[in-house]
């Protein structure tokens, strides 16, 4: 039998599903099954508490991934610029997401990345920062003059302080599932929670 | 029912959104060089941005190209819609759905799917009107009165089947409960790129194999490179998703196979471009640019090129290096959806409300004059936001480059982005004029009206 795929709804049809549908099982449900970080990791993860879940909500809500990336990619340009103290940010990697249901991994740095900002600022800092973006606190006294005052973050004034409270929470846990910001000795270099 | 009502009803609609999409651009636009702009919580600039990306979307891009193929269809098949008044329900259902989509994002209650922002149950509604839009596409097909199905046919086929999954996948399947972290990512981005690829990509592409011949009265350049074109991106596209997240934390073989992929793009791809530089080769010189229509399928067809050809090149790891997560994406998306697919939209609008409505188009003159405005508008547009990312993506490199710093780089492209999108945002008033005069406007000419078969 001669099949006369343009005289024939069927075939255009069925054809047209059976190709796209090779590269969509081949990149959608295979990736998980053959590299299993993407699902499950082997390492200990932060369990979210009720109130960093509520801090997730208002991040999701805000829309903070829009101009925020949370992935610190096998660039040494990316782990020199989030990095703390002339310490190299770790590379994010697959399995420290597991336990994100909303991945905020992001598609345009607007503003910083945050995947390794969790402890870097206190939360005073951040308080202050939701209120006022443009208030780079005395951690920048003045170190580039004019830029100083050049974000262009929205102001969060309208947030209750309880969601401020909250976000805070949820932002303070980011990129801790590796503990990376210690010096040689494995002392943390963090001044706000030694 | 009257026919093309269906049509008539979604063509009307989009119009409407595709303005308040553009404010919402500009809104989003200004706030980047005045940030203090309307801080209010409802228009705090994440929310203006998913308004913006969603209203053209769903609301103007999605809706002209059902509102258009609801008309070409039964010309192209010799036939009547399959049911005029399953296409009425559907423009009407997928009207209200939106609006309830757009007002539960400005109240913040969203889905954290980029392009997907509109959360249930109105996703879910989409994805109703979207089966009733398959049923009556396949209907019409299958009630058709010629026997061989022309290459528009192909595509509008495909695109039903397709999109039915790759909307599903991403705001469905995705928001599922085992479904977390990376790999949420990959299903996410799946439904993002093949959101562009796979639904608007080919229903544009369906439109212009059928203005392009009827417009320029010349046959399809090449039949064997239509069917190269269609064969060819129902296999690639699908598998190009990852591509956008190049050097990040999925795994690397997934990335590679997404960069050869996306390479593999080009040969649908110039096999459709060159159909159509083909066909307006071959047709008649006066009828080449006569008019707004020749010239927006002409003009989006290069920003096809363009934007199919940048594609690949984003998707070299050295060059995602530099311009990903910069304005480069940004100017790139622009490119594919307002340069290249809105641009077959507003022609096959241009070319059908005067059919419907049973007279020549209001005014050629204006059309030109709008065509002008947003060509030379939008060139410079997303020039510079491919500048303001490469020169972003050079500054990042340097760590002694604080953040605030390499904004301040930019803020230049952004003062720029801001104002040709205003002209941009002018000469949509002009194209809606233009379009609401020929359906309700008082002037006298009348024409034959284009019925698919007798009513």
């Amino acid at each position: 039998m001669k099949v006369n795929v343009e005289r024939s709804l069927l075939w255009t049809a069925t054809g047209a599903f059976v190709l796209f549908a090779i590269g969509a099982v081949l990149t959608t449900i295979v990736p998980p099954l053959v590299s299993k970080d993407m699902q499950v990791s082997q390492y200990p993860l932060h369990e979210y508490t009720e109130q960093e879940l509520r801090g997730i909500e208002i991040y999701k809500r805000e829309g903070c991934v829009y101009c925020h990336t949370q992935q610190i990619r096998h660039l040494e340009s990316d782990q020199k610029r989030y990095g703390w103290r002339l310490v190299d940010a770790a590379v994010s990697d697959s399995w420290e997401y597991v336990n994100d249901k909303d991945n905020f991994l992001g598609t345009k740095r607007t503003g910083p990345d945050l995947a390794r900002v969790g402890g870097k600022y206190s939360s005073e800092w951040h308080w202050a920062h939701f209120k006022d973006p443009r208030n780079m606190g005395e951690k920048f006294p003045n170190r580039k003059g004019i830029y100083e005052r050049a974000s262009i973050m929205p102001s969060f004034a309208y947030l209750s302080d309880e969601e401020i409270k909250d976000l805070t929470a949820y932002i303070q846990t980011l990129g801790r599932n590796k503990n990376w910001r210690v010096d040689e000795n494995g002392v943390p270099l963090n001044d706000y929670e030694k | 029912m009257k026919q093309d009502t269906a049509a008539k009803t979604m063509v009307i609609a989009s119009c409407l959104y595709f303005g308040l999409a553009l404010t919402m651009g500009l809104l989003t636009a200004l706030k980047f060089i005045v940030p203090t702009v309307g801080e209010i919580e409802y228009l705090s600039m994440p929310r203006v941005r998913m308004l913006h990306t969603n209203i053209n979307l769903f609301g103007w891009l999605l809706q002209a190209d059902m509102g258009i193929l609801f008309w070409i269809l039964p010309r192209i098949l010799h036939t009547r819609l399959f049911s005029e008044k399953l296409g009425v329900v559907t423009g009407i259902l997928y009207n209200l759905t939106v609006i309830g989509g757009f007002a539960a994002i400005i109240l913040g209650h969203v889905k954290n799917v980029e392009y997907g922002e509109i959360p249930p149950p109105f996703d879910y509604l989409i994805a109703v009107c979207w089966v009733l839009f398959l049923i009556n596409v396949v209907g019409t097909v299958a009630t058709r009165r010629v026997k061989y199905l022309y290459v528009s046919v192909w595509y509008a086929l495909g695109s039903v089947i397709w999109t039915t999954f790759v909307y599903l996948t991403g705001n469905m399947f995705s928001q599922l409960p085992m479904v977390s972290g990376v790999n949420e990512a990959n299903l996410i981005w799946f439904y993002v790129h093949n959101a562009v690829g796979l639904i608007f990509t080919p229903l544009g592409v369906a439109i212009a194999y059928y203005l392009i011949p009827k417009q320029l009265d010349t046959p399809i350049y090449s039949h064997k490179l239509s069917m190269v074109g269609f064969w060819v991106i129902s296999f690639v596209y699908v598998w190009t998703g990852a591509h956008h997240m190049l050097h990040g934390p999925q795994p690397y073989w997934l990335q590679t196979v997404a960069i050869i992929f996306s390479w593999s793009l080009i040969i649908p791809v110039m096999a459709v471009i060159t159909n159509f530089f083909g066909t307006f080769a071959t047709a008649p010189r006066g009828l080449r640019m006569k008019g707004p229509i020749p010239k927006l399928l002409m003009m989006g067809t290069v920003y096809y090129i363009f934007t199919c050809l940048q594609g690949p090149f984003q998707a070299i790891r050295e060059v995602s290096e530099i311009v990903s997560k910069t304005d480069w994406v940004v100017g790139h998306a622009h490119m594919a959806l307002f340069g290249a697919f809105s641009y077959y939209a507003m022609a096959g609008v241009y070319y059908v409300a005067p059919k419907m409505a049973g007279r020549p188009l209001y005014s050629e003159k204006l059309g030109d004059l709008q065509f002008w405005i947003m060509t030379l508008a939008s060139i410079p547009f997303f020039a510079v936001l491919w500048i303001s990312g490469v020169v972003q993506g050079y500054a990042w490199l340097n760590p002694a480059n604080s953040f605030v710093e390499t904004l301040e780089a930019i803020r230049h492209a952004h003062i720029m982005r801001f104002s040709t999108g205003g002209l941009i945002f002018l000469a949509y008033f002009l194209f809606l004029y233009n379009v609401m005069q020929t359906f309700f406007g008082k002037y006298g000419e009348t024409a034959e009206k284009e019925t698919a078969v007798a009513e």
